[in-house]
C-alpha cells in the first residue's frame, strides 16, 4: 500500500493521537503504526509545516527515551535537527537524549548524536560536540568511523566556533602525518584541514612536505573511490614538487587512477596530473596519450557529467599553448540529441580545436549544422566558421568564405543575417580580400532584419561603397526608417551618413545629412546620440565655414579614419590562466572565470615556488616514442613496480643510467612466461569448462 | 560539498529535503533555484554569490545539490548525484523512479543521504555496502495480481499495514549466527525463503504446525509469511544491529564484507559488447563505429576470494584497450600495470556489479555485424507500383547465430515522396521472419528472427511493394459508382487508407498545440529518425573485438572450496545502430 497520506499536512493534534491512542495498548502492530504517525512527522517537515510540528516536541522526547529501534532515534534526531536549525535555543531539552546516545555503545548511534550535536547552532550543543571530539582524540582507540566523522564534523563547527576549531589544527596535522591512523581517515584530517586553510582568510595554504605526500599517495590501493578523489584533490598546490623525479614520482603513481570507473576520481587525477606538469621540463608521449584517452572515455557519459567534462577540455585547451592533450576533432561534433548546453560546449571545443589540418573536417559538419531545424544551433555554427575565419589566418579564412557563400545560397533568413554579421568581422580582418563577395552579400540586404544585421550591412555598404555603385539608393532605404530602427542602428546609420558626405559633398548626400540632423536633434530623446548629431553637425559646419581651422583631409581622418584590424583575443592573462588550470573540476571550469570573480570570498590558488617551476608553459617537451630504445611505456612501468614495491622516491633517477637494453630483454623473457601461462591454462578440466560454457546459459 | 539536497518532481516540487550543513531556511535556496531553472538550462546554475546549484534530471525526477559559499567541487557533486540516483534504484528495486516511490519511502532516501555524505564530505555510494547499513524496508506500490509472486529481488512485502519483511535483516542474522544453513541469495528462490523462515519459526515459536504451511500453495505461504514476519519482529529489534559490518567501509578492502557463505559457490561473468554503428549509406560514408564494451559479474562466493581473470586483449598488451578500459574500484589498478602476468586480480564485492567498461574504436574496414548490402527503392510509375528492396548479410563467425534480429525501415519518406494509395493491399517478401508495418510511426518492421553467421555470404533479403495513387483509375471507378446500380465492391481486412489519414490528422492536431519548447525539441528527433534505417539484433557466444577470456580462476586460501566460474559472451546493437538512407 503505498504511503502517499503520509505526504499530507497534518495538524499536530491529529498525529498526536495517532502517537497517544496506541501508547496504552502494547501491542506489535502499535509500534508500526507509531513508527507511521513518526514518518508522517517528517514528511510534515520536508512539507514546512514547522508551526504545528513543534508543538510535538514533548512527545518527540518521550519517544526518545523509551524506544530502542534505530528507525525511531533516526526519527527524533532528524526532528531535532530541522527544529535545531531554526530554533536552537528549544530543542535544548533534548540534550539529555542526545548526551545519552552519544555514550552509547553503538557506533551508528554516537555518529548520530554527533550530527545532531553539530547541526544546531548553539553554544551548549557546540560546547558538548567539542568535549565529545576531544575526549575522543585524546583516547586514540576509539572505532575508525566515529574518528573520521569526528574530523569532518569539524568542518560544520567552524561555522559557529571558529577560534575552537583554529586551535585543533594541530591535531589534524598529527593525523595525517601519523603511519600508524587508518588510511581514511588520514585522508578525511587532511580534507578537513584543506577546506578549513581553504576557507580562512588570514591562514596561510596549507602545505605538506613530498614525502608525506608520497606516503599519502601509496596509501591510494586502500582507500574507497571517494577518498581517493578527496586525496587527489587536496594535494594539488598543497604539495610542491622540489625536484623533477619528485613530480615524475606522482605522476608515475597517479597515473593509473586514470583508468578509474568513478569519473571524479578520473578527472582529479587529471588535473592533479596537469599540476605536476607544471613541475616538470619534459614528458613522454605516453602521458600524453593516456591523458587525452581518459578524457575521451570520460565523455561516454550522462550528459551533465559530459558538459562538465567538455568545460574542463575547454580549459585545458585554453591554459596551454602546447596542449597537453592530443584530442581528435570528431568526439566534439555536436548529436541531434545532445542537449542544448552541451551543443554550445561542443561549438567552443570545435572552435578551439581547429587549426589548418581539422579546418575541412570541422567545417564540414558546421556547414551542416547551419542549415540544422534548430535556429540557435543554425545561427551559433554559422558564427563559428566567421569566427574561425577571423581566428585561423587568411587561407583558412577563404575556404570559410566559401563555405558562408554556399550557405548564402540556402536563402533562409536568419543564416543569412547571421552570415551578414560575421561577413563584417572578417572584413575587419582581412580589408583587402574578399571584396569580390560583398557584392553578393549585399544583394541580400532586405534579409537584415535584426539590429546586428543592420548594423553590420550598413557598415560593409559604407565601407566598400566603391564597389557599389548605387550605394546611395541603398543607404537611403535604411535612412528613411530611421525613426523605427534601435539605438545602435541610428548610432551607425548617422556614422555611415557623415562618412558618405565626407568621402563625397554632392548636395544629394548634404541635403539627407541635414535631414539626419533635423531628426536626431530634435526627435530624438536619447541623449548621446542627440550630442553625436549636434558634434557632427557643428564639425562639418566648421569644415565649411572655416577651412583654416579644418581641412577636409583632416576631417576625413576624424570621421572616416582607418580602422584597426581586428584580431579575435582569446588568450586570457597568464595568472588567470593558472588559476583557471589550478580548478580543473570546479565551478571556475564552468564559468571559466578565477574564483575570485565568481565567488568573492574564495581565495585564489596560485603555483607555489619551487626550484623546478616552469617558468613558462610552453617550455614543456613532449618526448616522442624512440622506437630503437623500445617502447618508454614498458621502461615506465617497470619503474613503477619499482616504487610500488620499496615506496622508495629515487628509484627513477637509479635506473635512469642503467643500459636499456637490460630492461627491455628482461620484458621479453616475461612475456613469453605469459604465454607459456596461457597455454597451461589448458589443462584438460578446464578445457572442459570451456566447452560446457555455452550450453550453460 | 552540498549544503542541502533536493529531490524534485517534474513540477519543481520538493519531495526530499536533506539540510547537510545546517542552513537556516531550506525553502530559501529551492525557491531561487525554482527562478533559474528553465528546460535548458546547464546542469551548473549560479545564484549570485551565494549558491551554487548543481542538478542532474532522472526518470521524471530532479536531483538538486546546493552548494554554498566558497566551496567548488562540481565533479564530485555531479558523480554524487548520478551515483545517488543508482543507490536509490537499487534500493528501491525499481527500474524507473518516479514521485510516489520517493514520497512513500522517504525516511528510507533520507537516511541513504545521511549515509552517502558526512558533513557535505561524500562517503560511500555503493549500494551493496549500503544494504549493510541501512536495513530498512521498501515500500513499493502493491501491483494487482501480482502480490503472489514476490520478486526474489525486490525486497518488499507488498502490504505495509503488516510489519515489513526484512530481508536484509534475515541475511544478515544468517552471517551473525555463522552455522544456520545456506545463504539466500541475490538469484535464490523464494521457495528457498519460505523454507528458510520456516524453519526458523519453528525454533522460535516451536510450532510445528507452522510447517505445514510451507507445503501449501503459493498464497498461503505468503500468509504464512507475514505471519512469521509478525512472531519475529520482536527477536529482530534486538538483533538489529551488528556492528562488525560497520568496519567495513574503512577497511581496505570497503567493498566487501565479512563471513558471506554461499552453499554453492558460483561465480558468473558475461561479456556484453554494444557496437555503434553509423553509416550513410547514400553517400557510402562510415561515420560511426565502435564498440562499448562491459563486463558484468555476479558474484555468489564464499568468504574473500581471490579472483584472477586474464584476458586476451591485456596479455597482448592491446594499446587502444588498455588506455580506454574503466575498471571497479574493487581491481588494483597499479597492479595490474606492473605485474609480470598480466590478469586482472581483485577481491569482488558481493552481488552483481561491472568489473569494467571499455570504449573501442573499430576501423571503418572493419565489416559491421550486420551489413545492409542492398537498399533500392524502385518506382514503377507507368504500372503505378512502388517497390522497395533491401538485403542484409552478416559479418561473424559461421559458428554463431543471432539469438534476435529485427530492421526498422521508416517509410515516411516515401509517402511524402511518393502518393501511395493504402486502399490497395501491399505485398510483402522476404526470405525469413515476418514484415509488419507500422502506421502510425511510418515503418516497416521486419522480424528475422535468428540468422546464421558468415562472412559475406549469408544473405537475407526482403522485399515490399506498395501501389500507387492512380488518378485514371479512380477517376473511372468513381464514374462506374455513379452511374451503376451495384453497390461498392465488398472489401475484407483493415482500411488502412482511413487509419492512415485518422492518425495522421491527429499527428498534425498534436504538432500544432504543444508547447513551443516541446516541439522545438521533439522536431529534430523526429525527423532524423525517419531517415534511418536501425537494427536491433543480438548474437550471443561472441564478441565484435575479439575479447575473450582466457582463464578465470578462484581461490580462497581458507576456505579452499570448489567454484563454478561461468563465462559467456554477448554482442549486442546499441540504441545507434544505423544506415541513414534517404
Amino acid at each position: 500500500m503505498s504511503d502517499q497520506r503520509i505526504f499530507a499536512r497534518y495538524k499536530a493534534s491529529e498525529i498526536r493521537t495517532d502517537l497517544q491512542t496506541i501508547d496504552v495498548k502494547k501491542i506489535k502492530s502499535s509500534v508500526t503504526k507509531r513508527k507511521h504517525a513518526l514518518r508522517k512527522i517528517i514528511a510534515n517537515l520536508t512539507l514546512g509545516n514547522y508551526v504545528e510540528m513543534v508543538v510535538l516536541f514533548p512527545d518527540i522526547l518521550k519517544f526518545w527515551q523509551i524506544e530502542d529501534d534505530l528507525e525511531v532515534k533516526r526519527i527524533c534526531h532528524e526532528y531535532v535537527r530541522t527544529i535545531g536549525a531554526l530554533k536552537p535555543r528549544f530543542v535544548i531539552d533534548a540534550m539529555p537524549s542526545i548526551r545519552n546516545d552519544l555514550r552509547s555503545n553503538n557506533e551508528q548511534l554516537q555518529i548520530m548524536a554527533l550530527e545532531t550535536l553539530v547541526g544546531i547552532p548553539f553554544f551548549k550543543f557546540t560546547d558538548e560536540a567539542f568535549n565529545f571530539i576531544m575526549t575522543m582524540i585524546n583516547k586514540r582507540s576509539s572505532s575508525p568511523a566515529l574518528m573520521k566523522s569526528a574530523v569532518y564534523s569539524l568542518l560544520q563547527l567552524d561555522e559557529w566556533d571558529h577560534e575552537r576549531v583554529m586551535t585543533l589544527l594541530g591535531v589534524l596535522h598529527g593525523i595525517f602525518e601519523d603511519h600508524v591512523g587508518l588510511p581514511t581517515v588520514q585522508v578525511a584530517a587532511l580534507k578537513t584541514l584543506y577546506t578549513l586553510h581553504d576557507k580562512t582568510k588570514n591562514l596561510k595554504p596549507l602545505h605538506i612536505s613530498v614525502d608525506t605526500a608520497l606516503d599519502l599517495l601509496g596509501l591510494i590501493p586502500q582507500l574507497n573511490e571517494w577518498d581517493v578523489s578527496n586525496l587527489l584533490e587536496c594535494l594539488v598546490t598543497v604539495v610542491v614538487p622540489q625536484t623533477h623525479d619528485d613530480s615524475y614520482d606522482m605522476i608515475d603513481i597517479v597515473l593509473p587512477q586514470l583508468q578509474h570507473v568513478n569519473t571524479s576520481v578520473a578527472l582529479k587525477s587529471l588535473e592533479f596530473i596537469v599540476y605536476l606538469l607544471n613541475y616538470v621540463d619534459e614528458i613522454s608521449e605516453t602521458v600524453v596519450d593516456r591523458l587525452s584517452n581518459s578524457i575521451l572515455t570520460l565523455l561516454e557519459k550522462p550528459p551533465e557529467l559530459q558538459f562538465l567534462i567538455l568545460r574542463n577540455i575547454i580549459l585545458l585547451l585554453l591554459t596551454r599553448e602546447k596542449p597537453v592533450v592530443k584530442l581528435e576533432v570528431s568526439y566534439f561534433f555536436v548529436e541531434y540529441n545532445d542537449p542544448i548546453y552541451i551543443k554550445d560546449t561542443k561549438l567552443e571545443c570545435l572552435y578551439l580545436l581547429a587549426n589548418s589540418n581539422t579546418l575541412p573536417q570541422i567545417l564540414d559538419e558546421l556547414e551542416q549544422y547551419s542549415t540544422d531545424i534548430d535556429i540557435q544551433m543554425s545561427r551559433k555554427a554559422v558564427r563559428a566558421i566567421g569566427n574561425l575565419a577571423v581566428k585561423l589566418g587568411a587561407e583558412a579564412a577563404e575556404t570559410c568564405v566559401d563555405v558562408l557563400m554556399n550557405l548564402l545560397e540556402f536563402g533562409v533568413d536568419y543564416v543569412v543575417q547571421e552570415i551578414i554579421s560575421v561577413f563584417r568581422n572578417i572584413l575587419r580582418r582581412y580589408p583587402d580580400r574578399f571584396q569580390s563577395d560583398v557584392r553578393a552579400i549585399v544583394e541580400y540586404i532586405d534579409c537584415a532584419q535584426v539590429a546586428e544585421s543592420k548594423n553590420a550591412m550598413i557598415w560593409i555598404i559604407c565601407n566598400y561603397s566603391h564597389l557599389l555603385p548605387n550605394y546611395i539608393e541603398l543607404f537611403e532605404v535604411f535612412c528613411s526608417n530611421i525613426k523605427s530602427e534601435t539605438l545602435d542602428v541610428q548610432f551607425s546609420i548617422l556614422n555611415s551618413a557623415i562618412k558618405f558626405f565626407v568621402r563625397d559633398p554632392s548636395p544629394r548626400l548634404e541635403n539627407m545629412c541635414l535631414r539626419l540632423f533635423n531628426f536626431l536633434t530634435e526627435d530624438v530623446n536619447n541623449p548621446d546620440l542627440r550630442s553625436r548629431a549636434f558634434l557632427y553637425w557643428r564639425l562639418l559646419s566648421i569644415s565649411k565655414e572655416r577651412v583654416d581651422i579644418l581641412t577636409p583631409e583632416v576631417l576625413k581622418e576624424i570621421v572616416d579614419g582607418e580602422l584597426p584590424v581586428i584580431e579575435l583575443n582569446t588568450k586570457l592573462d597568464q595568472n588567470v590562466l593558472e588559476e583557471l588550470e589550478l580548478n580543473i573540476g570546479t565551478v571556475t571550469s564552468v564559468y571559466l572565470k578565477p574564483t575570485g570573480q565568481i565567488f568573492h570570498t574564495a581565495k585564489t590558488k596560485h603555483l607555489k615556488d619551487s626550484p623546478v617551476l616552469n617558468s613558462e608553459k610552453g617550455h614543456l617537451k613532449i618526448i616522442k616514442q624512440d622506437e630503437n630504445e623500445g617502447p618508454k611505456y614498458e621502461t615506465t612501468l617497470e619503474n613503477k613496480g619499482v616504487i610500488r614495491q620499496k615506496l622508495q622516491r629515487n628509484s627513477t633517477m637509479n635506473d635512469y643510467d642503467r643500459p636499456a637494453e637490460k630492461v627491455n630483454e628482461l620484458k621479453g623473457k616475461r612475456k613469453s612466461s605469459t604465454n607459456n601461462a596461457s597455454k597451461l591454462a589448458r589443462k584438460p578440466s578446464l578445457l572442459m569448462r570451456k566447452f560446457s560454457l555455452k550450453k550453460k546459459f | 560539498m552540498s549544503s542541502v539536497l533536493y529531490i524534485l518532481d517534474e513540477n519543481l516540487e520538493t519531495l526530499i529535503s536533506k539540510n547537510i550543513k545546517a542552513v537556516p531556511s531550506l525553502e530559501y535556496p529551492i525557491a531561487q533555484f525554482k527562478k533559474l531553472y528553465g528546460s535548458n538550462a546547464p546542469p551548473v546554475i549560479d545564484y549570485h554569490d551565494l549558491f551554487t546549484f548543481t542538478y542532474i534530471q532522472r526518470d521524471s525526477l530532479l536531483f538538486v545539490s546546493v552548494v554554498d559559499r566558497v566551496d567548488t567541487g562540481l565533479v564530485e557533486t555531479l558523480v554524487y548525484l548520478e551515483h545517488f540516483y543508482e543507490v536509490l534504484k537499487n534500493y528501491l528495486g525499481v527500474k524507473v523512479l518516479d514521485k510516489n516511490i520517493v514520497t512513500d519511502n522517504s525516511v528510507l532516501i533520507s537516511e541513504l543521504i545521511e549515509e552517502t555524505i558526512d558533513f557535505g564530505a561524500i562517503q560511500v555510494t555503493d549500494s551493496g555496502l549500503l544494504a549493510d547499513y541501512i536495513k530498512m524496508k521498501v515500500n513499493l506500490p502493491e501491483r494487482v495480481g501480482e502480490s503472489a509472486d514476490l520478486g526474489a529481488s525486490s525486497d518488499s512485502d507488498s502490504d505495509s499495514d503488516h510489519p515489513g519483511k526484512h530481508k536484509h535483516k534475515h541475511k544478515h542474522k544468517h552471517k551473525g549466527k555463522g552455522k544456520k544453513g545456506a545463504q539466500t541469495g541475490m538469484g535464490d528462490s523464494e521457495k528457498n525463503e519460505i523454507e528458510d523462515l520456516t524453519q526458523r519459526a519453528k525454533k522460535i515459536t516451536g510450532d510445528p504446525l507452522m510447517l505445514l504451511g510451507g507445503s501449501k500453495k503459493k498464497k498461503n505461504k505468503k500468509k504464512l509469511v507475514n505471519d512469521l514476519d509478525f512472531l519475529m519482529q520482536e527477536e529482530e529489534e534486538f538483533n538489529f544491529l551488528n556492528s562488525d559490518i560497520a568496519k567495513t567501509t574503512i577497511m581496505p578492502i570497503s567493498w566487501r564484507t565479512k563471513g558471506i557463505h554461499y552453499a554453492k559457490n558460483e561465480f558468473f561473468l558475461n561479456v556484453i559488447e554494444k557496437v555503434e554503428y553509423f553509416m550513410d549509406f547514400t553517400q557510402n560514408v562510415i561515420k560511426k563505429n565502435l564498440i562499448h564494451g562491459e563486463i558484468r559479474c555476479k558474484c555468489f562466493l564464499s568468504g574473500m576470494p581471490n579472483l584472477k581473470v586474464s584476458i586476451n586483449k591485456i596479455v597482448n598488451e592491446d594499446k587502444q584497450f588498455l588506455a580506454n578500459c574503466k575498471f571497479h574500484q574493487c581491481v588494483s589498478l597499479a597492479s595490474l600495470e606492473s605485474s609480470d602476468h598480466k590478469d586482472v586480480e581483485f577481491v569482488p564485492p558481493d552481488g552483481e556489479f561491472t568489473l569494467c567498461r571499455y570504449e573501442l574504436k573499430r576501423h571503418v574496414r572493419d565489416e559491421p555485424m550486420v551489413k545492409l548490402v542492398n537498399f533500392e527503392v524502385k518506382p514503377k510509375l507507368k504500372k503505378f507500383k512502388l517497390k522497395l528492396l533491401l538485403t542484409i548479410e552478416t559479418h561473424f563467425k559461421t559458428t554463431n547465430a543471432t539469438s534476435k534480429l529485427a530492421l526498422r525501415v521508416p517509410i515516411k519518406q516515401l509517402f511524402r515522396e511518393y502518393r501511395v494509395d493504402l486502399s490497395k493491399n501491399l505485398k510483402s517478401k522476404c526470405d525469413r521472419g515476418a514484415i509488419l508495418f507500422n502506421i502510425s510511426d511510418d515503418f516497416l518492421l521486419w522480424e528475422v528472427g535468428s540468422m546464421s553467421g558468415g562472412h559475406g555470404e549469408t544473405q537475407l533479403s526482403m522485399g515490399v511493394e506498395f501501389a500507387l495513387f492512380n488518378q485514371e483509375e479512380y477517376d473511372r471507378e468513381q464514374e462506374m459508382l455513379k452511374t451503376s446500380m451495384n453497390p461498392p465492391p465488398l472489401r475484407e481486412g483493415p482500411k488502412l487508407e482511413e487509419l492512415y489519414k485518422q492518425i495522421h490528422e491527429d499527428d498534425d492536431d498534436d504538432d500544432g498545440n504543444t508547447e513551443p519548447v516541446a516541439e522545438h525539441r521533439l522536431q529534430p528527433r523526429t525527423r532524423e529518425i525517419d531517415k534511418l534505417l536501425t537494427m536491433d539484433f543480438e548474437v550471443p557466444y561472441c564478441t565484435s573485438s575479439g575479447l575473450r577470456v582466457e582463464y578465470l580462476k578462484i581461490e580462497e586460501p581458507q576456505l579452499e572450496y570448489q567454484s563454478f566460474p561461468w563465462v559467456r559472451y554477448t554482442t549486442l546493437s546499441d540504441a545507434e545502430y544505423a544506415y541513414l538512407i534517404y
